[in-house]
């Protein structure tokens, strides 16, 4: 039985787990490679799919570092934006983006950066 | 000086006495891996939203030198490793058994262990990945598990384990140890029960050793091969209360003792001083390798070699650290015995003046780890709410935002603080054996190696964080 276990474990974990439903986006910084301090961020989506809110969290990539959340606003048809941005911290960073649209269905994406 | 027994504190004596009380300890770490091991696996994977990687490189570590500092190796008596015994002594019965290789019976082989463990986590990064994380706690346990039901009992903690390694070498500097009451009681004791175990049988009192089969009450003996009575050093000792059990003369102390006694006078073997040296060189490492003059370091490296193999700029950078680090260390052991007038090789030097680093070393990761643990602590909380409620027990929501324990501008002067102190007591070593040698001059040689070594860590945790998990920037 506890072979079993271990195998079921080991089987399990040999494919890593998924993120939730895909939020298909274009994401740019400005600038283009951000460096220690503010920068903006501009997410593209479809103009279709109506949003009611994105949030965006910027989280570093060692253990114990406190995130950096942020609310984007919208900026034209399907054109959402941080404007001050906070990289506090040089490194790698891992931003996701959830987006909410107006029944409340969750989106999300990640993309990672290095701020040198 | 008559210094306090800890075991006189009855609550304590008896808690330690009842044979479940290192099982007892054991089960919240298991528990902690257990469920490291599900979010690790399971959970999502970004280190400072997953509880694997928030408990092992956080938690695990900080609370780890908080407890050497305050009491002693509790991380060793409370490892939950060590519940591999149970399935260990059933495979024992099936599977051949072997002694450990004499050639290994020493520290080198886990020095080895240490600095591969060391190269593996810089290399895969294993601080950022919740994933690798989880493994290593499962091949952890695998690997004790293989080692436990193939070696004698103690072997994997002794000769294998690197993070028990770890834990040995910082609490040289604890202020606890065990040790006789009376060592007189210990003359006149037939069995030496506190090493050979002990069984109470119907015929009689024996020990394991003589009787391993025999039926009646059995109380095993130091795994680690430690007689009480010539204890004078912290090293080797899991603090698993097995001597305190077995010896049927209520004769095992656990005293309180000047932390530094230890350091200035215990006479360690050579590769017990290398594996201080080693650790305070690779502490070093492990801090420099978050701070952009690394990364400096390997761009130009990189050129130099003319590779962008990460695997080889790593091991460069690692081995000629260590290796600078070794040679130079042996360089002024020896040139203070020259000045103090004796004349031995150079390994013995190392041996006497290389009890210094032992303090030196516990200051370089305190202070490491110090800065991680401070500025995240808090974050144990969210992250184990939010494995749990993935695990279908609902604790609430998790309040991301939860901050640190102190203001980020008290942490540099605090690793300041730890780092004197560390120099200072490593100073407070040389000082007693320089006067063992009547050469102060001597002591002042190595003072002011340690002093260099100091202020470049100073210079070292000065630099901004730079937490980055490839080492060079893509071209
Ligand atoms: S500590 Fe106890 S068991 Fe060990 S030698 Fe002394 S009296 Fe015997
Ligand atoms: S049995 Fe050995 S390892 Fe355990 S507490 Fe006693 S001396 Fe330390």
């Amino acid at each position: 039985m506890r072979r079993l276990l271990l195998l079921a474990l080991l089987l399990l974990a040999a494919c890593k787990p998924k993120t939730g439903e895909p939020l298909d986006a274009k994401v740019r910084f400005v600038p283009e490679h951000p460096s220690v301090g503010k920068a903006e961020i501009c997410i593209e989506v479809d103009p279709d799919l109506e949003l009611a809110k994105i949030e965006v969290v910027g989280d570093m990539t060692h253990a114990g570092m406190i995130p950096v959340e942020a609310e984007a606003h919208p900026a034209g048809p399907g054109l959402w934006r941080v404007e001050d941005f906070d990289f506090n911290m040089r490194g790698d960073w891992v931003i996701t983006i959830t987006a909410y649209d107006k029944s409340g269905k969750k989106y999300q994406k990640e993309v990672r950066l290095t701020v040198p | 000086m008559k210094l306090l027994d800890l075991l006189r504190f009855k609550p304590l004596e008896r808690f330690v006495r009842w044979r479940y009380s290192r099982f007892v300890m054991q089960v919240p770490l298991l528990l902690v891996a257990l469920l490291a091991l599900y979010d690790g696996f399971f959970g999502r994977q970004l280190a400072p939203k997953n509880f694997a990687t928030v408990s092992v490189w956080l938690h695990y570590r900080g609370f780890l030198v908080l407890a050497i500092a305050v009491l002693g190796n509790l991380f060793c008596a409370a490892c939950p490793m060590m519940l591999v015994r149970g399935p260990t002594r059933w495979a024992k019965r099936f599977l051949p058994q072997f002694a450990w290789p004499r050639a290994l019976r020493n520290k080198y082989f886990v020095i080895g262990l240490t600095l591969l463990y060391l190269f593996a986590y810089e290399y895969w990064d294993l601080w950022e990945s919740p994933w690798l994380t989880a493994w290593l706690i499962l091949g952890y346990f695998v690997v004790a598990f293989v080692v436990d039901a193939l070696f004698p009992e103690g072997t994997f903690c002794k000769y294998v384990c690197p993070l028990g390694n770890f834990n040995f070498t910082l609490s040289t500097v604890s202020p606890t140890q065990i040790t006789a009451r009376d060592p007189k009681v210990c003359l006149s004791c037939e069995g030496h029960y506190c090493v050979n175990g002990r069984v109470e049988t119907p015929e009689g009192r024996k020990t394991l050793k003589e009787a391993p089969d025999a039926e009646g009450l059995r109380f095993p003996g130091c795994e680690t091969k430690l007689y009480v009575p010539q204890i004078d050093s912290n090293m080797d000792c899991t603090l698993c209360m097995n001597c305190v059990r077995a010896c049927p003369y209520d004769n095992v102390a656990w005293k309180l003792r000047a932390p530094l006694i230890e350091a200035a006078w215990a006479r360690y073997k050579t590769d017990v001083v290398w594996l201080g040296v080693l650790l305070f060189f690779a502490g070093f490492m492990n801090a420099l390798a978050m701070v952009p003059p690394y990364y400096q370091i390997a761009e130009r490296l990189s050129a130099l070699l003319g590779t962008r193999n990460e695997a080889v700029l790593l091991s460069t950078i690692y081995l000629l650290w260590t290796g600078l680090g070794l040679f130079l260390t042996v360089g002024v052991a020896a040139l203070a015995d020259r000045i103090s007038g004796v004349k031995e090789p150079p390994a013995k030097a190392v041996r006497f003046w290389g009890a210094g680093f032992f303090p030196l070393a516990f200051a370089m990761w305190a202070g490491h780890y110090t800065f991680h643990f401070l500025t995240g602590w808090a974050t144990i909380i969210p992250v184990t709410q939010q494995a749990l409620n993935n695990l279908g027990i609902y604790v609430g929501e998790p309040d991301w935002t939860l901050a640190a324990l102190v203001p980020e501008n008290w942490l540099y002067p605090l690793q300041v603080i730890i780092l004197y102190i560390g120099l200072l007591a490593a100073s407070y070593v040389l000082f007693r054996r320089a006067r063992a040698r009547n050469s102060f001059a001597a002591g002042a040689v190595v003072f002011l190696y340690f002093f260099l070594l100091v202020a470049l860590a100073l210079w070292v945790l000065a630099q901004p964080m730079e937490m980055r998990g490839t080492l060079l920037l893509p071209q």
